[in-house]
């Protein structure tokens, strides 16, 4: 064996496993919830390919799709909401506050009205409809923001994200009110939070934003460890900062919007799963990055989990439990840091 | 401190998750309990469908609810005691009708859309397109699919008996070929119905009322048009239907209204011919809401 790990990357390995252990059971608890009770050992079974007609449905068509969308979007929302607190140096930044998911919705919105109509396979392109979204909050957010001396003023970026994310807001529910009824509560559901995509073709259309943009952000650690030392720092120590910072912005708002585009405006999730792992294993990026996708992950399964089993029949959306779970969190937080 | 809050967050996260396990266990019934009622286990993922079922007779096994309701509309609520609610018609709850195990399966087409295979996977679905023809050609569709088409037959024949007489009733107290309009109040807005379903088919086809000026300007594919109060003179109508919402805004804002000028010089208003009538059975446009609506019609116009 190789010399011992320093303290930091044990403690970081202990903790990332233990998660990885928590993260299996809470996905199979999932998979075991549902209106239709299935016996765990049923469950394992189908899993592996020996289930009847009804368990078999029940599993891969109705809970699998579902549990997955909401595994990716925990990860992507994790990892972006790291990404964002190291870029704004804001422990308060998630993309929902920073106005990412408004923007999203209002690309969402444009695909709803225009596109929905068409055949499924159109669905593989909603997570590149909110990108854009994204991609254009994030625009006016660091072009308001800049200060032309000192460059973007972190505590601006989450005043003027507040700002556009209720402007994008309000145009999102205004435009989806013009156009027809359920438009407008297919948005007004969406902005809330509701796991909407239900189907495989959802789960395609956002496994590759999380499975290549996430290992991404992870090699990026060093870099973001130096960024988020200041402007200054980071150049001394032969950042290019600006082009680097700009890279993993679009990064961080690719997971967060090509997460929202199926599961809805999860807020706080960005907020309270990077706080946490910090928590538990230190400010070093290589170590807390991967484990905030994990806990993002725990967190949106067993909140879709809650909202759609405790409240049957009627479901609630998941971004309202993680909210209900976030809110408080984020107050704490806020007295905390004055 | 840091070690400390690990384990004891993992300590909570393992008690959640273990108690989360045995409350599954306990509900672990056996499927299937229910025992196959001939001919009548099925489920209706329409609200106006499944009242179409019950004025065969046939009490569906699940039924979707009222979206804004999250329940079964009021006036057959109690006929739908021992239905499984499946949930709302734009989201229904899959698993509840899987495990119905349905011999067949009433959908609206406007819901259904695109996703029809994953019904079809369950059981043989029938797909109705409620915007086709009135509720009479539903209900017999209906019968004959379910081998009822006589009761289809006599509702239908009842309802109209019924209807000749209210209309009797309505040319008696308005005059013939007056002029009518159907309104509804809501906390946000005034809307004036058009001729399409719930009301046009109810009012101008069945009561042979003249819609009011206007009315038909309505774009037929849509139930409705927003319109501002300072527009309700030009409609001219003889009599009124106003449909108010439950809420106290709506019932707020209705008071506004007739407490306005323009309300009060309103022709129908000076004649006293202006009727609210609640939203159930009214705009359920199925055969029982109909005929509901119709026996409280027949009420409004014999007490004049």
């Amino acid at each position: 064996m190789k010399k011992a790990m320093p303290p930091d990357a044990k403690r970081a390995a202990f903790v990332s496993i233990l998660f990885i252990v928590i993260s299996i059971a809470s996905i199979l608890i999932s998979l075991n919830t549902g209106t239709l009770p299935i016996p765990p050992v049923k469950v394992i079974q189908t899993l592996f390919g020996y289930g009847d007609f009804t368990s078999t449905t029940v599993l891969f068509d109705y809970r699998l799709p579902r549990i997955l969308i909401t595994i990716l979007a925990g990860i992507g929302l994790g990892i972006s909401g790291a990404i964002l607190q190291g870029l704004s140096r804001n422990p308060l930044a998630d993309s929902g506050i920073l106005g990412l998911h408004a923007g999203a919705a209002f690309g969402l919105i444009i695909y709803v009205t225009y596109f929905h109509s068409l055949n499924e396979k159109a669905s593989l392109f909603i997570p590149l409809f909110t990108f854009f979204g994204g991609v254009l909050a994030a625009l006016f957010i660091v072009l308001l923001a800049k200060d032309r001396f000192k460059g973007i003023l972190p505590i601006r970026l989450i005043l003027v994200g507040i700002a556009i994310s209720a402007g994008f807001g309000a145009v999102t529910l205004f435009l989806s009110l013009r156009l027809n009824e359920d438009t407008y509560l297919f948005a007004s559901r969406w902005l809330v939070g509701n796991v909407w995509g239900r189907d495989w073709i959802h789960v395609i259309s956002l496994l590759p934003w999380i499975f290549i943009l996430s290992p991404y952000a992870w090699l990026q650690s060093k870099t973001l460890n130096v960024l988020s030392l200041g402007d200054s720092v980071a150049t001394g120590l032969g950042a290019a900062v600006q082009k680097k910072r700009l890279i993993l912005l679009v990064t961080a708002v690719g997971l967060s919007c090509a997460s929202v585009s199926v599961t809805g405006s999860i807020g706080f999730l960005g907020l309270v799963a990077p706080h946490l792992a910090r928590r538990l294993v230190g400010p070093m990026y290589q170590y807390f990055l991967p484990l905030s996708g994990l806990i993002g992950l725990v967190i949106l399964v067993l909140a879709d989990m809650i909202g759609r089993s405790v409240f049957a029949p009627n479901s609630v959306p998941a971004g309202v439990v993680v909210a209900a779970i976030g809110a408080p969190y984020f107050l704490y937080l806020l007295a905390k840091t004055k | 401190m840091k070690t400390k809050f690990g384990i004891i967050l993992s300590i909570v996260l393992l008690l959640v998750l273990s108690a989360c396990g045995q409350n599954n266990t306990d509900d672990s019934k056996p499927p299937g309990e229910k025992k196959n009622r001939k001919n009548t286990n099925v489920a209706s993922l329409s609200i106006h469908l499944t009242n179409d079922l019950l004025a065969l007779g046939i009490t569906p096994a699940g039924s979707v609810v009222g979206g804004g309701l999250k329940d079964f509309l009021p006036h057959v609520k109690d006929q739908l005691i021992n239905t499984k609610k499946l949930g709302p018609a734009a989201d229904p709850d899959m698993e509840a009708l899987l495990a119905l195990k349905p011999s067949a399966i009433y959908m609206d087409e406007e819901y259904g859309g695109k996703d029809i295979d994953k019904f079809k996977k369950i059981a043989p679905v029938h797909v109705f397109n409620l915007d086709e023809g009135t509720w009479r050609d539903h209900l017999k569709k209906i019968g004959k699919l379910v081998d009822r088409e006589k009761q289809a037959e006599e509702f239908v024949e009842d309802y109209e008996k019924e209807t000749k007489e209210v209309k009797g009733l309505i040319e008696h107290e308005l005059g013939k070929n007056s002029k009518a309009m159907a309104i509804r109040v809501t906390a946000k807005e005034l809307r004036v119905f058009g001729t399409a379903r719930p009301m046009g088919p109810l009012l101008f086809d069945d009561l042979g009322l003249i819609p009011a000026n206007g009315v038909k300007k309505v774009d037929a594919n849509q139930p409705y048009q927003v319109i501002s109060q300072e527009v309700l003179p030009d409609f001219d109508a003889d009599a009124i239907f106003v449909v108010v919402n439950q809420d106290d805004q709506s019932k707020t804002a209705f008071k506004q209204m007739e407490n306005s000028p323009i309300w009060k010089g309103l022709k129908a208003i000076k004649n006293k011919h202006v009727y609210v009538i609640p939203d159930q059975p009214w705009l359920d446009y199925s055969a029982i809401g109909n005929k509901i609506a119709m026996d409280q019609a027949k009420k409004i116009f014999s007490k004049q």
